[in-house]
């Protein structure tokens, strides 16, 4: 049957991505529809109970200051929060909390249910309702059809999924649930270009069966930091600390006599795994010469014992798990609740996407999370919101927005997908931001909130905060600026106490503040110049922009710079083979790639910078022919 | 390879030769090949030929030889015919290639085409370039040594070095949860250190290949009639100056270029320094300060008969800072004194003859040490300006990055300036591609 309301979008999947989709779309004003196989999973974490770290944490925060869930979902579901890396400085320093399942699960379906504009229905899509190169909607296993403007996918690993434990292989989603194959087998038919890949996690252990007191405590920061910029640590539950404990030789040894049965050094699984995040087996055959490896030991939550031995991930046959598993320190009665699996499963090459997340093949469809090669929770929320801004834009008629690879991580992420295409895994990591210095966790709100309400997708409460929060910070930066301090009339003493030395002539606290050994409530504490704001979020955004301004200005130059080739825009009709000049690969890569622009054509593997200049030598022609052409007619 | 048209160009000097090389390079020559030859030519095998006009005539006999892509010089086809000299026949055989569809080469398209089809990078292009214009023998030599990719290959070495720092620091900032301390167990600091020690003779070798390059300019002044003219044309070989016992007679800043151990030094001989109301030197005195602006070297020419005046020493006192100054006593053969030369605190003094030439010799030697020529041209890279001014940018920014090693992030960034610096020689190197040395090298993830 054809349902009978009429949806603007379509969100397939309530995972990470789906869930923030569907959230952005209805934020959005657009009626939308989440199709998922199973209301009881929405918002499930897969993987290990975590959210954030390097580089995910900043796009969790991003999510967040876009209006996103995952942020405030995990300051109500977080039992441990740490801020990573504290000691190095401000733009490398992230957010990273373990969340209790249950709890996330609920913070998210909460919000699902009661978002206005929202619609749920359990039901598993199996194809999509086409008409010429667009989509109109889609099919589900009972055979129900629902149409929209626009379709946006989030299928996780659940595309033609496949589970290995040692040899034996059986097809799902994730351990426990379904596999969508066929609509994997519909995808495939549509011609769009379908890969491989591979992830894992470990196998699940009662945490009544540890012996806790081998290992080594790793307990959260105190006082907890709060996730989101709305948020507050008087919402966390009870926190639990994690533990650290070791593999050893006796357990590598267990591994290598295992490995004629391991699925992965068979040749049996064919899908690429993420180097980053290697399987127990991968760590110790490619990294022989290291005895000993770390595993953290994750609690699944409060209502629960299951415990998340975070670092071996493994698909090695069940009977070598256990023999693994036990050979560890404290784990030597553990009892196993759920083996460690591999799981391949589909992804599409995001060469195929615009920066919108559009597929470039079928018109109104959108991709975001794992089918595009990602991996993590926050990649796939960060996709997620970005494709439901856009799917709820085309709803409307509007053009796409995405974020600048010098504007947010979300930027970077969307730009390497689309652009470099992806031989692993995708993970976000500080280092792919060339503009890391500007793209902080701190100021992520800065960079993108005011934006988001030009999307409609921040609400009235999170804007009176940030304009609230911005004219703050506005305010005693201007004060800093006009206020001066004169030498004669500071007592040595104090100068020495708070500067280190005496000033030799008047400064301003702006400058003061500049040096690096300057503190900002230290600096409050001078004769005359305190109390200073009391918002610690204020003080900290003043006190980084003064201090990193000289490394933040030279990155806005080295971006102004860029510019010219980013704005370059380059005829998504041109044929490269008709480029002359261009090498036969240069010619195969940007036919496969169909850049958006010059800036973008350069950063393709395989352009090299003489391929950058025919190409404008190309761009140059083409304008001067345009040119003597109108020059003719209008002759 | 790529579709891109047909060009011919003769490659051998016009004038009589011996034998005279046309050149053709294109897509698809094979049928090109055909037309002109009258058969088809085995790939790299100097075959004796007959070219062809269109009416089937033989216009020169020669050896061709074909190399199909890619295996050539452009990466394109490429077939050299080479027949006998002179420049009435070599242009019959080109006119015949034009005939058949190539287009005259336009100067350094082929080498543009090497590099377009990825032969070469940017610096082994560029050295062809230099190669074909070097002006001295030195010259030329430095510029073989880096098209067969030696400075290529310093470079790469360097920027080798930095990845291996960046990914330590990188490895530190992206995954903190490791146990490993990338940056104290490498010893990164150190690591530093080495690098900045590295790219100093690196950047030692560009300079003198831009030395030899470029040359250097020495900006000749003293009081009127000491006898600069005279040292110039002693210098020279050759009449340049005029020499008269008028004081004032040089009225301009006159250029000479002389070589000496095959390092171009461009002398700029200036107006007769001095306070004056005429126009017309006023002009020339104006143009003299121009010159000594732009000068590596201030060569100051005295009088020994006079010693030091104070005017010259007012002039001294003029000079840019910083800029060294040589002094040249001149005129020793009115005094009877041997030649010498001596250094203190930076200035450089050297009695001579300029009439006589007794000393020159060792003006020749304090000159090239000056504008820092170590001598010898093994080891200069041909470094162009772009070069140069890429490895200062770098050298600056690992300046900063060891104030800075307290403060990882900021260190991390001035070390991924240096590389974007480097990159404008090597090419670029991606974020993944520094991931993918951390993964290689490190056990990483959970």
């Amino acid at each position: 049957m054809l349902y009978p309301t009429l949806f603007d979008v379509i969100v397939i999947g309530g995972g990470h991505a789906g869930a923030e989709a569907a959230l952005a779309s209805a934020r959005m004003g657009m009626k939308t529809l989440l199709l998922t196989h199973n209301i009881e999973t929405l918002g499930q974490m897969s993987c290990n109970p975590s959210i954030g770290g390097i580089g995910k944490g900043h796009l969790v925060k991003e999510v967040d200051a876009l209006g996103g869930a995952m942020a405030a979902a995990t300051d109500e579901a977080g039992i441990q929060f740490r801020i990573l890396n504290s000691s190095k400085g401000p733009a490398v320093r992230a957010t990273r909390a373990q969340a209790d399942r249950v709890l996330y699960r609920q913070a998210i379906r909460g919000r699902l249910e009661n978002q206005p504009n929202l619609w749920l229905f359990q039901q598993a899509v199996d194809d999509l309702l086409l008409e010429q190169n667009r989509v109109v909607g889609v099919v589900t296993q009972l055979g129900l059809r629902f149409r929209a403007s626009t379709v946006v996918l989030t299928a996780g690993t659940f595309l033609a999924g496949l589970v290995h434990v040692g040899l034996s292989n059986y097809k799902a989603g994730r351990a426990g649930d379904p596999p969508s194959i066929t609509l994997a087998h519909r995808l495939r038919e549509l011609a769009l270009p379908v890969k491989r890949f591979k992830t894992g996690t470990p196998p699940r252990i009662d945490g009544r069966t540890l012996d806790y007191s081998v290992m080594e405590e790793q307990p959260g920061d105190n006082p907890a930091p709060a996730f989101s910029f709305l948020g507050d640590p008087s919402l966390h539950p009870r926190q639990l600390p994690c533990w650290i404990t070791h593999t050893n030789q006796r357990t590598h040894e267990i591994i290598r006599g295992g490995l004629d049965r391991s699925p992965l050094y068979t040749g049996v699984i064919a899908g690429v795994g993420p180097r980053y995040c290697p399987s127990i087996e991968d760590k110790i055959t490619r990294f022989s010469s290291k005895d000993s490896h770390q595993i953290f030991v994750e609690p699944e939550g409060l209502g629960t014992h299951e415990i998340y031995p975070n670092g071996i991930s493994t698909s090695l046959p069940f009977d070598v798990q256990v023999d693994l598993v036990r050979s560890i320190r404290g784990f030597e009665s553990a009892h196993i609740t759920r083996p460690g699996y591999a799981i391949e499963y589909d992804y599409f090459d995001p060469v195929g996407l615009k920066h919108s997340l559009e597929t470039k093949a079928i018109q109104g469809l959108f991709f975001a999370g794992q089918i595009n090669g990602t991996t993590g929770y926050e990649e796939a929320a960060a996709q997620g919101l970005l494709a439901g801004i856009n799917a709820a834009r085309a709803a409307q008629g509007k053009d796409a927005w995405y974020p600048a690879r010098d504007q947010a991580y979300i930027g970077v992420m969307v730009d390497d997908l689309i652009t470099r295409g992806v031989v692993e895994p995708y993970r976000m990591f500080t280092s792919r931001a060339e503009y890391r210095l500007l793209l902080r966790e701190d100021n992520a709100d800065l960079r993108l909130t005011e934006e988001g309400r030009g999307l409609g997708v921040i609400d009235d409460k999170r804007w009176r905060h940030f304009e609230a929060k911005r004219e703050a910070i506005a305010a005693e930066q201007e004060r800093l600026k006009s206020t001066w301090v004169n030498p004669r009339l500071l007592p040595q003493k104090e100068a020495e106490r708070v500067l280190g030395k005496n000033i030799e002539h008047e400064y301003s606290l702006l400058d003061l503040l500049r040096r690096p050994d300057v503190d900002y409530q230290n600096l409050m504490t001078l004769p005359g110049v305190g109390p200073g704001v009391s918002n610690a979020e204020v003080s900290e955004q003043v006190e980084i922009q003064a201090k990193y301004q000289g490394y933040i200005s030279r990155q806005l130059e080295e971006i102004a710079r860029h510019q010219h080739y980013e704005t370059m825009a380059l005829p998504s009709d041109l044929d490269y083979r008709e480029v002359h000049g261009l090498s036969i690969e240069g010619q195969h890569k940007l036919n496969q790639h169909k850049p958006e622009t010059l800036g973008q054509a350069a950063r393709i593997s395989g352009v090299t910078p003489a391929a950058i200049s025919v190409l404008l030598v190309h761009l140059k022609r083409a304008e001067q022919d345009i040119k003597t052409t109108s020059n003719k007619k209008s002759a | 390879m790529s579709n891109t048209d047909v060009i011919a160009a003769t490659a051998t000097a016009s004038g009589r030769g011996g034998i005279g090389v046309v050149r053709v390079s294109g897509g698809g020559l094979a049928d090109f090949a055909f037309a002109l030859l009258g058969k088809a030519p085995k790939p790299r095998v100097a075959t004796l030929s007959n070219f062809l006009a269109a009416d089937g005539n033989t216009i020169d006999q020669g050896v061709a030889l074909f190399f199909p892509a890619p295996h050539s010089y452009t990466g394109e086809d490429v077939l050299e015919l080479q027949g006998h000299g002179g420049d009435a026949v070599l242009r019959m055989v080109l006119g015949r290639c034009l005939e058949l569809g190539a287009r005259p080469a336009e100067p350094g398209e082929f080498t543009k085409r090497a590099f377009l089809n990825n032969k070469m990078d940017l610096a082994q292009a560029e050295s062809v370039a230099d190669l074909i214009d070097a002006a001295t023998t030195e010259a030329a030599k430095s510029a073989m040594r880096s098209l067969r990719g030696e400075f290529s290959g310093a470079i790469h070495l360097l920027v080798e070095s930095l990845i291996n720092l960046r990914m330590l620091v990188e490895a530190t900032l992206d995954f903190p949860e490791e146990e490993v301390d990338f940056i104290a167990e490498a010893n990164a600091f150190g690591q530093l250190a080495a690098i900045r020690a590295q790219l100093g003779e690196v950047f030692r070798q560009a300079r003198q290949g831009s030395l030899l390059r470029e040359g250097a300019h020495v900006a000749l002044i003293g009081q009127p009639n000491v006898g600069k003219s005279s040292l110039l044309n002693q210098l020279a070989g050759e009449e340049v100056a005029i020499v008269t016992p008028v004081a004032g007679t040089t009225r301009d800043a006159i250029r000479q270029h002389i070589e000496i151990e095959g390092v171009p030094l461009h002398f700029i001989d200036t107006a007769g320094l001095r306070e004056t109301e005429d126009e017309v030197e006023k002009i020339g005195i104006a143009r003299a300060w121009c010159a000594i602006r732009q000068a590596n070297v201030a060569l100051l020419l005295v009088d020994a008969t006079q010693g030091v005046a104070p005017a010259d020493l007012e002039i001294i006192a003029a000079l840019p800072p910083g800029l060294p100054l040589l002094r040249v006593f001149n005129k020793i053969d009115l005094l009877e004194r041997e030649p010498g030369s001596s250094g203190v605190d930076g200035v450089t003094d050297v009695y001579l003859s300029a009439k006589t030439g007794a000393g020159v010799d060792l003006l020749h030697q304090q000159l090239l040490r000056m504008v820092g020529w170590h001598g010898g041209g093994e080891g200069a890279f041909m470094a162009r300006a772009r070069h140069l001014k890429a490895l200062g940018e770098a050298e600056g920014r690992l300046v900063l990055a060891e104030a800075c090693k307290g403060r990882i992030e900021l260190f991390a960034e001035e070390l991924r300036l240096a590389q974007l610096a480097l990159s404008s020689i090597t090419g670029e190197f991606t974020a993944d591609d520094l991931l993918g040395e951390i993964f290689s090298r490190f056990c990483i993830g959970k």
